[in-house]
């Protein structure tokens, strides 16, 4: 079993009218012992931007500290917050520096730009960005969750709806991978603020 | 972990049986996969090899089905040969030689349990290596290992029948629960004097648990 399924995850981020979506499972598991079934993936960076991490859980705690610390440093040194296309640079950056012994992870990032247009992408382990205009998937569900969203999504659907889409991808993505699911938790960014809402799904 | 060759598939798998007066209660969650894929999430892992026998399967899937497949012709066999039903003994033995005499190919665990008119119910284990054992009650499978504590505490023997059933649909969704190799629905199956009723406890309808 390779690293990156040690402990199982399933993270997808999707844009909608205004607005994106972002959206994780909630195992921790190892191997397959599933450890807990809380564990947190997806971290607001800012009040516009939210990164979902997969792949290895211990990598994805001190990366989701390091981005912190990153971000409150850039606050104080810019006098400004950090715009999501620039927080996904610096997280490449960061992931890039450690290109011969790298943080075993898949980022995922979602985020308003500042003139309200709706921001999303996803990186492998040494940080190449992958830009997306509809969805980013990243995970031991990856290819389950691209084949839902590739069914399921369409352009410009507003919040509610954009909620109901990436909970059925994500529900039935993490349903066909063993080492994700336990729970889920949607988050959904628009201009007014962010709705957050925990999935109940199968826990097996 | 299991020794599987690459591609092939598991039945990673909780199962177990448990003996009452007059018959027996088998139980399997219904999950398949390949590496970490779900390739089916509706397995029947109880599998009939005579009219008041059957074997739960755990292990590689394509062993445990091809194994079953032979004892169950053999069985088919005896009974033309004997003009009578096969003992759970009988059945069990069949298993036994065939997962000993071929360890070094195998990757199988498998729990045989029915009714016959000697013994009434009867519960067999054959672990990896192909040892045949006579428990109470058996358990089985990569979800066994997070279960035998609540098993060896929650079992007692004299159950009735709906106390066995209780208990089997406990366990397992406890173990559906925490290993990721198991998953799905609950099959059941009674097996007494009278015949073999099936079940099927969906994840709405399991006993409540505890999950933080």
């Amino acid at each position: 079993m390779s690293i990156m399924e040690y402990n199982g995850s399933a993270v997808v981020a999707m844009v909608g009218k205004n607005c994106v979506a972002i959206a994780t499972d909630k195992r921790l598991g190892q191997r397959a012992l599933t450890v807990d079934m809380g564990f947190e993936k997806v971290a607001p960076v800012t009040d516009n931007i939210y990164i979902g991490l997969a792949g290895l859980a211990t990598d994805v705690m001190t990366l989701h500290d390091r981005f912190r610390m990153r971000v409150n440093l850039y606050k104080h040194r810019e006098e400004r917050t950090i715009e999501p296309k620039t927080f996904s640079n610096m997280v490449s950056h960061m992931l890039y520096e450690r290109r011969f012994g790298p943080y075993f992870v898949e980022p995922v990032v979602a985020g308003l730009e500042k003139n309200g247009q709706p921001f999303i992408c996803s990186m492998d382990l040494i940080g190449c960005i992958n830009y997306a205009d509809d969805f980013v998937v990243a995970g031991t569900a990856a290819d389950n969750l691209f084949g839902m969203c590739e069914s399921l999504w369409e352009p410009d659907l507003g919040p509610e709806e954009l909620f109901e889409t990436v909970s059925q991808a994500m529900l039935n993505a993490v349903d066909r991978d063993s080492m994700s699911g336990w729970g889920a938790v949607v988050h959904i960014l628009t201009p007014e603020g962010v709705i957050t809402r925990e999935l109940k799904g199968r826990m097996d | 972990m299991t020794t599987l060759k690459p591609g092939e598939v598991n039945l990673g798998t909780t199962i177990m049986a448990v003996k009452f007066d007059g018959g027996v209660v088998i139980a399997a969650d219904s999950r398949t996969s390949t590496g970490t894929y779900v390739a089916n999430r509706v397995t029947d892992k109880l599998t009939k090899v005579e009219e008041r026998i059957y074997c739960c399967r755990s292990g590689s899937a394509a062993d445990t089905q091809a194994v079953a497949d032979i004892v169950k012709y053999h069985l088919d066999l005896y009974t033309s040969q004997h003009d009578e039903m096969p003992t759970v003994k009988v059945a069990a033995s069949l298993f036994q030689e065939i997962c000993y005499q071929n360890k070094n190919n195998l990757s199988a665990w498998i729990i045989v349990a029915g009714w016959d008119k000697q013994t009434g119910g009867d519960v067999f284990e054959i672990p990896i290596g192909g040892s045949l054992h006579r428990p109470e009650f058996a358990i089985a499978g990569s979800g066994s290992s997070y279960i035998s504590g609540f098993c060896d505490k929650s079992y007692r023997p004299g159950m009735s029948k709906e106390e066995c059933i209780e208990f089997a649909k406990n366990a397992v969704g406890l173990a559906i629960t925490r290993d990721g190799s198991s998953g799905g629905v609950i099959r059941l199956a009674v097996i007494t004097k009278d015949g073999v009723e099936r079940q099927v406890v969906y994840g709405n309808e399991l006993p409540t648990q505890y999950t933080g």
